[in-house]
């Protein structure tokens, strides 16, 4: 069911309206949030396709019997995404800074507001976004804490990589998912102001099976239960990241989401007038490649790819261990 | 005057982008009082670089007459691919530069800008004063805002900045990752000036903020000259109960009727906000209190929720 859940009236023409789907009226909620950042497509995209499925599982014409709750927010920025842009340009706030927002405040912090109070009472929330501008994400989970709930959705999503960060802005929507002992992870994959068809079926396919694993869903077929990925959990310290130094047109090597041996080249910055080579760029650790550079055009000093290593345990070390 | 570049970045196609360092510096082995000043975090707030252009001018004249006691930093522009467009954040990464400072984030250049800009200003200031210019939308009395948790040391020195008012407001999580904050959290104290507009520059307001600057700079120590011979302002101090803030209850055009700095009354006219397009009158605005109108409405487009007024108040608002 589609709901409109805030109306904000406008200067020259119809209100600006925040909508939100929902299915299932029982059980624990799932909250899905996309569309914090104009160009973050991939999510948007996500959530339209969850919604065209979960619209098919009510109506019965479906493989599956939605025995939960799920509520959705396919687009949160209305403006940014209808200029175009990350941020909107009349007030350039990044909608991920709004939160916990303010129900009389201005549009980005009525919306933020909106969304803060519809998923109050949601047991758990997947908030989907791209990588930062000029990058592009390997399909991944990125989490403040790594505890028995979040390792199992981590798996149960059977998206391999898991990032736990350090922390994130306060008045981030995650970090109020999160003081909201609200069970949160973010899907971050592909790159800002495009659309990755691939990517988002792997995210899709996780998003489903996470939702049969929680009950939210029942498969009618009744298949044996599908082999939960071996997630692999990378701390913050974990990240390498590999930046240039210096300025220039960078040309990718590599391909985002694949592994790199250490010395591998991922690409180099070759200079804009004579077209000579100016540095290659290598991998400096063996790992998931989980960030790279997807906007060629680099400055100095500015990272070019991220690398996740994972440190040996204490039983590789051993003289017997191969 | 030395100048020292504390960043250069290399560019794809053009000359490095640098943050310059200025320091007037006393000749004595170790100065009394080492102030540092800021500006041009967002790229289309001019008055702060205004501002850094008098004082330089001022400072080679007083160094040239020894008397400089301390050391004196100016930073006149610490975004210049923001400032070089007129834009509030840098363009190429569309990040505001103070939303980035004291955060444990993913590498990227305006984090470690920010990371060198904090670090360089920690280890060269007992004292710093970070200036800003409202955004497009807000013009605003010359006024320091000060975090409440820090008051006690702040608001002495504020006093001798010449400002119409020091806004004393409650701590919220957005300020834990500005310049201001992350300064005052290192115990080095940061005065945060809001002044005039962006895009512009207010003469008047900036002269005002100069001679305050130069008397912060005399009452501290850092300089030992006659200036500012003017008088300096006693400020309006307002605690956060003593602010009433108009917001629009409907989206239209916000057409002025007073001025900034302005002494309104309760129930006085600000202005309306018209339907652009209806051709009605939406909502008279009026001031909800007695006092002193310190912010203003300047860009007429306005949203349901915006602010459009705050006065400080005689009484709890």
């Amino acid at each position: 069911m589609k709901e409109k859940v805030l109306s904000i009236p406008t200067a020259f023409g119809a209100p600006l309206e925040l909508y939100k789907n929902s299915w299932g009226k029982d059980g624990e909620t799932l909250a899905i949030v996309s569309g914090l950042q104009g160009d973050h497509l991939n999510g948007m995209y996500l959530s339209s396709r969850l919604a065209l499925f979960l619209d098919s599982v009510v109506e019965g014409i479906a493989n599956y019997t939605l025995k939960g709750r799920v509520i959705s927010f396919p687009v949160v920025n209305l403006n940014a995404v209808q200029s175009g842009s990350k941020l909107w340009p009349y007030d350039d706030m990044d909608m991920d800074l709004a939160f916990p927002g303010n129900p009389n405040g201005e549009t980005s912090e009525a919306l933020a507001s909106a969304i803060y109070t519809h998923t109050a009472d949601s047991y758990w929330s997947l908030i989907l976004q791209s990588a930062p501008p000029h990058y592009e994400d390997a399909p991944h989970i990125q989490t403040l804490k790594l505890d028995g709930r979040i390792k199992k959705l981590c798996r149960d999503l059977q998206i391999e990589t898991v990032l736990k960060l350090n922390a994130t802005p306060k008045v981030g929507l995650f970090h109020q998912m999160h003081a909201r002992d609200i069970v949160t992870v973010t899907l971050s994959a592909g790159s800002p102001r495009t659309l990755n068809i691939q990517q988002c079926d792997t995210l899709f396919q996780g998003i489903v099976n996470f939702m049969v694993a929680e009950k939210i869903l029942k498969d009618k077929r009744k298949l044996p239960h599908a082999e939960n990925t071996n997630s692999k959990f990378y701390e913050a310290s974990d990240e390498v990241s590999i930046s240039a130094s210096t300025a220039g047109m960078f040309l990718k090597e590599v391909r985002v989401g694949t592994t790199v041996q250490s010395g591998q080249k991922i690409g180099e910055i070759r200079d804009l007038y004579s077209g000579k080579r100016l540095e290659e760029i290598t991998a400096t650790a063996d790992g998931f490649l989980v960030t790279l550079r997807q906007y060629p055009i680099v400055y100095e000093k500015e990272p070019i790819a991220t690398i996740l290593t994972q440190k040996k345990s204490w039983r590789e070390y051993l003289p017997w261990s191969t | 005057m030395l100048s020292r570049c504390i960043l250069s970045v290399k560019t794809p196609v053009g000359p490095p982008i640098e943050i310059i360092r200025h320091t007037f510096s006393a000749p004595l082995p170790k100065p009394a009082q080492r102030v540092s000043l800021v500006a041009g975090l967002h790229g289309d707030e001019l008055e702060g670089l205004y501002i850094c252009h008098r004082l330089i001018e001022t400072l080679k004249k007083l160094e040239e007459q020894d008397a400089l006691k301390g050391e004196v930093h100016i930073y006149p522009a610490v975004n210049p691919q923001a400032l070089e467009t007129g834009t509030r954040l840098w363009p190429f990464f569309s990040v505001d530069i103070n939303r980035t400072f004291g955060q444990t984030h993913t590498p990227s250049l305006p984090g470690e800008t920010s990371k060198i800009l904090l670090e360089d200003l920690k280890s060269n200031s007992d004292l710093v004063v970070d200036i800003h210019s409202s955004n497009l939308h807000l013009m605003e009395l010359p006024q320091i805002r000060i975090i409440k948790n820090f008051e006690k040391k702040l608001v002495p020195l504020a006093k001798f900045c010449n400002v119409d008012l020091i806004w004393v407001h409650p701590h919220a999580e957005i300020f834990e990752s500005t310049l201001g904050y992350n300064l005052n959290q290192a115990k080095i104290p940061t005065l945060v000036i809001e002044t005039g507009i962006c895009l512009r520059i207010n003469k008047n307001y900036c002269e005002q903020i100069v001679l305050g600057i130069l008397n912060l700079l005399r009452q501290t120590g850092t300089i030992d000259s006659s200036e500012p011979e003017e008088e300096i302002r006693e400020p309006k101090m307002v605690q956060p109960e003593y602010v009433a803030m108009v917001q629009a209850g409907n989206a239209g055009l916000f057409i002025k009727q007073a001025e900034v700095g302005q002494m309104v009354t309760e129930g006085e006219k600000i202005g309306d906000l018209i339907d652009p397009v209806g051709g009605q009158v939406l909502e008279e605005i009026r001031s909800p209190r007695s006092g002193l109108l310190f912010t203003l409405r300047e860009h007429p487009l306005t949203s349901k929720g915006a602010p459009v007024a705050r006065i400080a108040t005689e009484e709890p608002a």
